[in-house]
């Protein structure tokens, strides 16, 4: 590799040549700054365009000549991920340091005006901090009932038994189906004029039955729907752990009188424990992010609120984007405090033992 | 041990008695009406090559397999459909199947942490395996960061630790490298001896079988061709299966006929007449000679002997493995290294065989001939 690309000589500075990349961010960055300071900004938004263009092409033609197959191959998922990823990432942070809304021209720099709305203003405040302790209530309920579930699941199926293949596929079904579509299921199932559930408990007690009428009903059902379609996920983690625990070591506990329990902490669930940790990980960061179901079942009623869809409303309905920057920094925030809480106590407890 | 067993005073009882003891895989036979019965104390050897049934027999004993048929004692009690645990046996995997999360002490002390021992008595019966088996500055370690010897110590320490009335050890040396066997089972024949628990070994080698076995079955398609010491296995082998399975180098075999005189024996090497004449041979009969390497000598100056050509020489250091081709028969003989050291290749040579040693088996069943 190196001798092949050694052939093509590095360029002097001021030659022009295509794969002179250190001249083409030169001209860009001045065109750029010129652009920038003279021209209007509908104008100078395309001149800088076209001069990232430009040094794109110079690295693109530098890496061709000098056979950096290997790069060229990585630079579009590159290039896709700073666009879609980074490039929103850093410029969503610097608009939450605006007063900036999507429907109006005007931008003003506020500094941490925003947070400090969000967090203590009379208003707002109250929204963020009621749907922040609703989500939190949310994760709490959502993963326990998934990690119980899943984990039971998981030892269900790490067995034998005839159709196991087949209500396996059943039961990781919920998984693969779109949000919107079971949330579509659920809002049927809890209908309480012709829904199922209203309908078994009215032909029991007679009285008219509506799940979503008060906050612990609603919540059950959100909590029920979630759970519902994301166990299977964490039996499936939990499974590809249970399967990798070697048979010969149950059998060589069986022989040494361990009893059944025993050789659940002893053997299998030092297998699993990653595994957990892992589903435990996953669910916690999505249920933090929980939306869908909660418009789709209770449009936020009853004091279901969570923090994204507040988000949402903020953000998209009341167009107040650089508030809704901030509280998605704020999001951002705690979900990474928390994972790197899970990490910490996991890695601890894998030194520990 | 204080209790005593009612057959103490009988002296020596049975350990275990297999009686009929079948079990299949689908259509597999693993282990085909399997009868045989080990003495209490003894050093029994399931010996034969991979997937003869050897595991399954073990397995069987151990309770891990429930045989179809056919039923288990132990120590004179019928055991045959006895839960794993309460069958007084302990089992040593050829995986050694350490318990990978705890450590060495924790992998020695769990099996009697389960019978609610006290502290102080599972400590001090850990730290007296672990100084048995050379163990003691290894009870911290994880079963990953072991030697390949070391696990295997761990695994027999888990096994002994609850001193077990028999002990079944399946293919143990296995997954070790040859200097390490060589101790191992040196280390295995002292425990032993200083444990005094009957041992059912199984073991696709020779040597293993020969040096250990007090008692060797010799297994073939789950069933046993014979039981016998190690001597009794060498020098009266009932088939032909056990003759080129024990001994190296393997037993010659050639085909030969018997004589009118049911005496003697038409063979490519000439007539044979063995010392001691097989008593139910019939005139014309097709047999196979077994001939050991070892009782094939070079012809006297002047004894009679058998013409034949030298094929191939291996010098062994004190002995050398002479293959030579007499009649048309390859045969293989060990001879002194001193003697040897004067052939060549492509030599003549007049070889003798010891009459007193040829053994007779009939062509058609692979039965001995008597």
């Amino acid at each position: 590799m190196t001798a092949v690309s050694s052939t093509l000589p590095t360029p002097r500075f001021t030659t022009v040549v295509a794969h002179n990349w250190k001249l083409a961010i030169a001209v860009a960055v001045v065109v750029s700054a010129v652009s920038m300071a003279g021209l209007p900004a509908a104008v100078s938004f395309w001149v800088v365009g076209a001069t990232a263009a430009l040094v794109a092409a110079a690295f693109t033609v530098n890496a061709y000549r000098r056979h950096y197959f290997g790069a060229l191959l990585v630079a579009p998922a590159i290039a896709v991920l700073f666009v879609m990823n980074i490039f929103p990432l850093l410029w969503s942070l610097g608009l939450s340091f605006f007063a900036y809304q999507a429907n109006q021209q005007t931008i003003r720099f506020v500094g941490l005006g925003n947070y400090v709305r969000i967090l203590t203003n009379d208003l707002a405040a109250h929204a963020t901090w009621g749907a922040l302790i609703n989500t939190a209530m949310f994760v709490v309920f959502t993963v326990s009932a998934q990690m119980i579930v899943g984990f039971l699941l998981a030892i269900l199926f790490a067995k034998q038994f005839p159709l196991r293949k087949y209500l396996l596929i059943l039961v990781l079904t919920p998984m693969m189906l779109s949000v919107v579509a079971s949330g579509v299921f659920f809002t049927y199932y809890y209908d309480p004029t012709f829904g199922i559930l209203s309908y078994v408990i009215n032909s029991i007690s007679g009285n008219q039955f509506i799940l979503m009428s008060n906050k612990v009903g609603a919540v059950a059902g959100i909590v029920f729907a979630d759970a519902w379609m994301w166990s299977p996920f964490v039996m499936l983690l939990v499974l590809a752990g249970l399967v990798s625990v070697p048979k010969y070591l149950y059998e060589a506990a069986a022989i040494d009188r361990i009893s059944s329990w025993r050789q659940f902490w002893m053997i299998t669930f030092p297998y699993i424990r990653g595994l957990l940790m892992l589903a435990l990980l996953f669910r916690t960061i999505e249920a933090f992010k929980l939306a869908d179901l909660v418009i789709l079942l209770t449009k936020g009623g009853n004091d279901t609120l969570t923090i994204s869809y507040h988000l949402i409303r903020i953000a998209n309905e009341q167009n107040k984007t650089s508030e809704g920057a901030a509280i998605s920094y704020l999001m951002l925030f705690m979900v990474i405090v928390l994972t790197n809480l899970y990490l910490y106590l996991a890695n601890r407890r894998t030194q520990g033992a | 041990m204080t209790q005593t067993s009612p057959r103490a005073s009988a002296g020596k009882g049975i350990a275990l008695r297999l009686d009929g003891l079948s079990k299949a895989y689908g259509s597999v036979r693993a282990i085909n009406d399997l009868s045989f019965a080990v003495d209490e104390g003894r050093f029994f050897v399931l010996f034969g090559p991979s997937s003869v049934g050897k595991t399954t027999t073990l397995r069987t004993i151990a309770g891990l397999v429930r045989a179809d048929s056919g039923t288990l004692e132990i120590g004179g009690r019928d055991m045959t459909h006895a839960p794993i645990g309460g069958r007084g046996i302990s089992m040593v995997f050829q995986s050694f199947a350490l318990y990978p999360h705890l450590t060495v002490y924790d992998n020695l002390a769990y099996p009697l942490r389960e019978e609610k021992a006290a502290h102080a008595e599972i400590d001090k019966r850990v730290k007296e395996t672990a100084e048995i088996l050379k163990l003691t500055h290894r009870l911290k370690a994880k079963p990953a960061t072991l030697s390949g010897g070391e696990q295997q110590r761990v695994a027999l320490g888990r096994s002994l630790i609850r001193r077990p009335k028999i002990l079944l050890l399946d293919e143990p040396l296995t997954n070790l490298d040859a200097k390490l066997r060589h101790e191992t089972r040196a280390e295995l024949k002292r425990l032993h001896r200083q444990f005094g628990m009957t041992v059912i070994y199984a073991t696709p080698d020779e040597l293993e079988a020969l040096s250990m076995g007090e008692v060797i079955a010799v297994m073939r398609d789950g069933g046993i061709v014979q039981i016998g010491t190690p001597d009794e296995l060498y020098e009266q082998p009932i088939h032909t299966y056990v003759a080129s399975k024990i001994g190296s180098p393997h037993m010659n075999l050639f085909t030969a006929s018997v004589r009118a005189d049911t005496r003697s024996f038409d063979t490519p090497l000439g007539t044979l007449v063995p010392a001691a004449a097989p008593k139910t041979a019939d005139a014309g009969e097709a047999a196979l000679i077994g001939i050991r390497p070892s009782d094939i000598r070079l012809a006297a100056k002047g004894e009679a002997g058998v013409a034949s050509k030298v094929h191939l020489v291996e010098p062994l250091g004190d002995i050398t493995i002479v293959s030579v081709v007499a009649g048309g028969e390859m045969l293989r003989m060990v001879l002194p290294e001193a003697i040897a050291a004067s052939i060549r290749t492509g030599d003549s040579a007049s070889i003798a065989i010891d009459n007193r040693k040829i053994h007779v088996f009939r062509a058609a069943s692979g039965q001995a001939m008597t």
